[in-house]
């Protein structure tokens, strides 16, 4: 057998031994949905504190942290079971929409406002990966990058 | 016949400009390495589709910044390399007790059921040791040395050699 042989032989192992599931597959089609071209991207810069042990309810939260131009946000995130708790800042402090995109939440799914102080509470996000559309009242948008809370 | 240009940049220009079917195209040629790559780190089921679908959303977020549409197949590579190490870190933080998680061995009937299939060089795999099988499985995958650098995060010189190495290995497995 030659090497290109040998390689499609391993293919088709794994292939039936390993499939890539149909699921995954059509999930990764549609995370295209999620695209927002017009909010500019933060990036996350910190991920502070160490998750609470399981079981122990509100123990020390963790604190993330996102940037992009001009604008820091800080999300706090306390853990009650499979919920999380978001308390969350804008710096310099703007108010606007706050929306939550999770894969099980619809599209318009969780949706609150950030105050003048630039502050926002969402008592329940469920676990998973999470990102935040910030439509700010200046007529700018943030969006966090996806993070796996 | 109108020529089909389908490399990943164009694919991913397509995209970009709002075109679905170009989108699906990327995700299917892709996905199966990325696949490869979390089991590689020994992550499960749940795991894997998590590092699967978190690195294509990575992709959507920058997907209008991009400066370099070729460089996205090495990205996507890494990406999915960094995201199955942070859910291997988590899972040895998650649960400190318990041992993390392994790759998942095939239920033997399973194997059983497989066996018919894998023909000869799938049997010549399983002999083999498993960084081994792991790595067959990259090469077999991975469509250049770039990408299988990036997949593994190894300088771009050492794939050559560690890709004959088990080509070799495999090689004197298969009658």
């Amino acid at each position: 057998m030659n090497d290109d042989e040998l390689m499609a032989g391993v293919r088709q192992a794994f292939d039936a031994l390993d499939p890539l599931p149909e699921g995954v597959l059509a999930a990764a089609r549609a995370s295209i949905a999620w695209r927002t071209p017009a909010a500019t991207l933060a990036e996350p810069v910190q991920d502070r504190g160490a998750r609470a042990a399981a079981g122990v309810r509100g123990g020390p939260g963790r604190v993330l942290t996102f940037a992009c131009p001009g604008t820091t946000v800080e999300i706090e995130v306390a853990e009650f079971g499979r919920d999380r708790e978001l308390t969350g800042r804008l710096v310099p402090p703007s108010s606007g929409a706050v929306q939550v995109r999770h894969r099980d939440l619809p599209p318009d799914g969780i949706e609150v406002r950030a105050e003048s102080a630039g502050l926002f509470w969402v008592p329940r996000v469920p676990e998973g990966l999470v990102s935040l559309v910030l439509r700010l009242d200046d007529g700018t948008s943030i969006v966090t990058s996806w993070v796996r809370l | 016949m109108a020529q089909l240009d389908d490399g990943t940049d164009e694919l991913v220009i397509r995209a970009r400009d709002g075109d679905g079917a170009a989108w699906a195209r990327l995700v299917e040629r892709h996905s199966g390495l990325l696949w490869s790559i979390a089991r590689s780190h020994g992550l499960n089921d749940a795991d894997s589709g998590d590092v699967v679908q978190t690195t294509w959303l990575r992709l959507v977020e920058r997907i209008d910044g991009l400066r370099d549409p070729s460089a996205t197949a090495c990205w996507l590579a890494t990406t999915a390399r960094h995201e199955s190490l942070r859910l291997v870190r988590r899972r040895g933080r998650d649960r400190p007790l318990v041992p993390a998680p392994r790759a998942p061995e095939p239920e033997p009937d399973r194997v059983v059921l497989g066996r018919e299939r894998l023909g000869l060089v799938g049997a010549a795999l399983e002999s083999l040791p498993q960084r081994c099988r792991t790595l067959l499985r990259l090469f077999a995958l991975a469509p250049s040395h770039a990408e299988l650098a990036a997949a593994l995060g190894i300088p771009l010189g050492s794939v050559g050699p560690t890709r004959a190495r088990c080509l070799d290995a495999l090689r004197r497995l298969v009658p």
